[in-house]
């Protein structure tokens, strides 16, 4: 990984993890940190410039959907489950 | 609650052991008076038992009552077990091999994104958000609890 991109990909990890962390169903919630987590061990050995530039990218359009869906989730929110 | 069973438990072997005493001295007073030596020391022992019990549950009491709807006073010490707490519950951190000057990525085997979620961890405990900036500074348990006593103003 480029020295320059470092700290952009933390903090998007960081970011994804928060808004993760805040979907209301125990289900999606476990489900987005797993994601989140297995997405980022997956593509850390990635060297290409551009390659980490496109999954930069993705990522940030992937935590824009995260934002969305779980402000959605917050309108039809259900029970907690026994789980929790 | 332990306490209490056990309290009871004790006084129950107790009351029918007093009561069948007489008897049991008398048998045994007959038969071997060695045993019948080593009888009263048990319930000394017994009974200083109890008493023992007892105390410490009249003094727990009083630290449950004082302490409701507040929490403990932060001090370095209650800081570092919470974060050392919190390290040995993460699942990549071997508990046995930490220590407080163990660097997280030198010593620990982790990696920076392992380092993020540890920080996660401890905004989680403590409450309060870790910048950016100062969050991939800290790497190792001593500075973190450094880190959190300088934010939350304990000096001691």
């Amino acid at each position: 990984m480029a020295a320059s991109t470092r700290p952009q990909v933390i903090s998007l990890y960081r970011m994804m993890l928060k808004e993760s962390s805040k979907f209301p169903s125990y289900n999606y919630r476990t489900y987005a940190l797993r994601r989140v987590r297995d997405a980022f061990r997956a593509n850390r050995k990635v060297e290409d410039p551009k390659v980490v530039e496109k999954l930069l990218v993705e990522g940030g359009q992937m935590l824009a959907l995260i934002q969305r869906q779980v402000s959605i989730g917050k309108m039809y929110e259900a029970q907690r489950m026994v789980v929790e | 609650m332990a306490a209490r069973v056990l309290q009871q438990c004790v006084r129950s072997l107790a009351r029918p052991s007093l009561g069948l005493c007489p008897v049991n001295l008398a048998l045994r007073a007959a038969v071997a008076p060695a045993v019948t030596v080593h009888r009263p020391f048990s319930f000394a022992a017994d009974s200083r038992r109890t008493r023992w019990l007892g105390q410490s549950r009249i003094s727990s009491v009083e630290v449950w009552c004082r302490q409701y709807g507040d929490l403990p006073p932060l001090t370095l010490e209650t800081i570092k077990d919470r974060v050392m707490y919190v390290l040995k519950l993460y699942d990549k951190i071997n508990p046995e091999k930490i220590q407080a000057t163990s660097h997280f990525m030198k010593d620990l085997g982790l990696d920076s994104l392992d380092q993020v979620e540890i920080i996660m961890a401890m905004e989680d405990e403590f409450g309060f958000e870790i910048p950016d900036a100062e969050a991939e500074k800290l790497m190792t348990p001593e500075e973190i609890v450094q880190y959190i006593a300088d934010k939350k103003d304990v000096y001691e």
